[in-house]
């Protein structure tokens, strides 16, 4: 499970619309399903786990993440986007949640 | 001396009992097509078409084909490479005890064909290969007769031939004998599979930790919910992991923006170090609903 946050600058300019060039901000936190055994090893076969560190959310608990984000001073307006990724396997994500956000800063 | 006749046929007795109870518990089938016809799940569509339905589209129905990828690896690289083992039932059994528990009934030489098949269909997408395991899976009677008593054997005894256990025990209309199990209502019926599982000779495997984390993390917290009434919302389907709307439910998410103007002079690098810095604090609260860890399956 993977909580991404990014931050993009808007602009009208269409050169730049490009979202690359476009993004201030990204931050990822990923919540591990299996990996690292108490002997510091990983580990991925089923018969080699014994022991394992949890890397997951446990059950019946919020997890809290916090980024504090300080864009340029030109930077008049952003989109911040809040998604959260549940992989069923390595490869496929689905997003779970999303939550989208406009900012608009006075820079004069 | 003259209770050596009597005690002599008394053992012969006991032989000829022991050899028969034996026999009527040795029987193993050689082929997969011998197996499935021991447990054969078509005849429950007959009468449980709907809860028929749910299964066929259910992980359990495919339990074979959607994890050959962690068997094979387990057959190839932990049993031949690092354990330097050969394939046998015992270890073949250490996968299909749950992934196929009908293997439980099949010979000796039909377990290892299987776990060779297993092999074959991933390493060489071998598509009879796969047609044929497609066969083995976790059916009706993986359920409701060879697992059935396994968490209570004390009390329950071992599955009896034929007969269905279920929740309520009610009879399928002289279809087949039905036995009353609560144990199948209970989070610990789940749990021989989806938590660590301890194979007869010890072994441990842990393809996942759901039974830990739910015993000590969710119950221990004063969590009262049961597998079931989660993951059979949709019946039969038992839906978890590959389906949205489970993982959905299982998750909340909130997300806070604060917008602010940070102090001029504070940050490096910006264009202008005289001027006001827009920012932002961004806060994600993620919490875990369910019963068990996330991610796990």
């Amino acid at each position: 499970m993977v909580l991404e946050v990014t931050a993009n600058k808007i602009s009208d300019d269409a050169e730049t619309k490009d979202d690359k060039a476009n993004e201030l901000f990204r931050a990822e936190k990923t919540w591990f399903e299996i990996g690292v055994d108490t002997d510091r090893d990983m580990r991925y076969g089923a018969w080699q786990i014994k022991e394992i560190i949890d890397l997951t959310l446990p059950p019946l608990q919020t997890q809290k993440e916090q980024y504090l984000i300080n864009f340029d001073t030109d930077v008049e307006q952003v989109e911040l986007e809040a998604k959260l990724y549940y992989y069923i396997s390595g490869g496929k994500g689905d997003v779970v949640y999303s939550v989208k956000k406009t900012l608009e800063f006075d820079v004069d | 001396m003259r209770q050596a006749p009597v005690r002599m046929l008394l053992a012969l007795v006991t032989i000829f009992l022991l050899a028969g109870v034996q026999n009527a518990t040795a029987k193993e089938a050689d082929t997969i097509d011998e197996l499935v016809a021991m447990f054969d799940d078509s005849k429950c569509a007959e009468c449980h078409e709907e809860i028929y339905k749910e299964w066929q589209d259910s992980w359990h129905a495919k339990a074979v084909n959607s994890s050959l990828g962690g068997m094979r690896n387990f057959i190839v690289v932990g049993l031949a490479k690092e354990w330097n083992t050969k394939l046998t039932k015992t270890q073949v059994l250490k996968c299909l005890d749950c992934h196929a528990p009908a293997v439980n009934y099949a010979s000796e030489k039909l377990a290892v064909e299987i776990g060779e098949l297993i092999v074959k269909a991933k390493d060489d997408k071998d598509e009879n290969a796969k047609k044929q395991l497609a066969k083995l899976n976790v059916g009706c009677l993986s359920c409701h007769n060879i697992k059935a008593t396994s968490v209570s054997l004390g009390l329950h005894g071992a599955p009896k031939k034929g007969v269905v256990y279920g929740p309520n025990g009610e009879d399928g209309d002289d279809f087949h004998e039905s036995i009353e199990t609560p144990d199948i209502t209970r989070s610990v019926f789940c749990m021989q599979c989806h938590g660590v599982y301890k194979a007869p000779d010890g072994e441990t495997i842990q393809c996942n930790t759901l039974s830990g984390s739910y015993q000590n993390s969710y119950i221990s917290m004063g969590g009262s919910k049961t597998c079931q009434e989660c993951h059979m919302k949709k019946g039969h389907l038992f839906p978890g992991g590959h389906d949205l709307d489970t993982v959905k439910e299982g998750l909340g998410f909130d997300v806070q923006f604060a917008q602010y103007q940070h102090l001029p002079g504070k940050i490096k690098g910006v264009k202008d170090a005289k001027k006001w810095v827009p920012s932002v604090v961004v806060t994600a609260f993620v919490e875990n609903k369910t019963g068990h860890r996330v991610p796990d399956g």
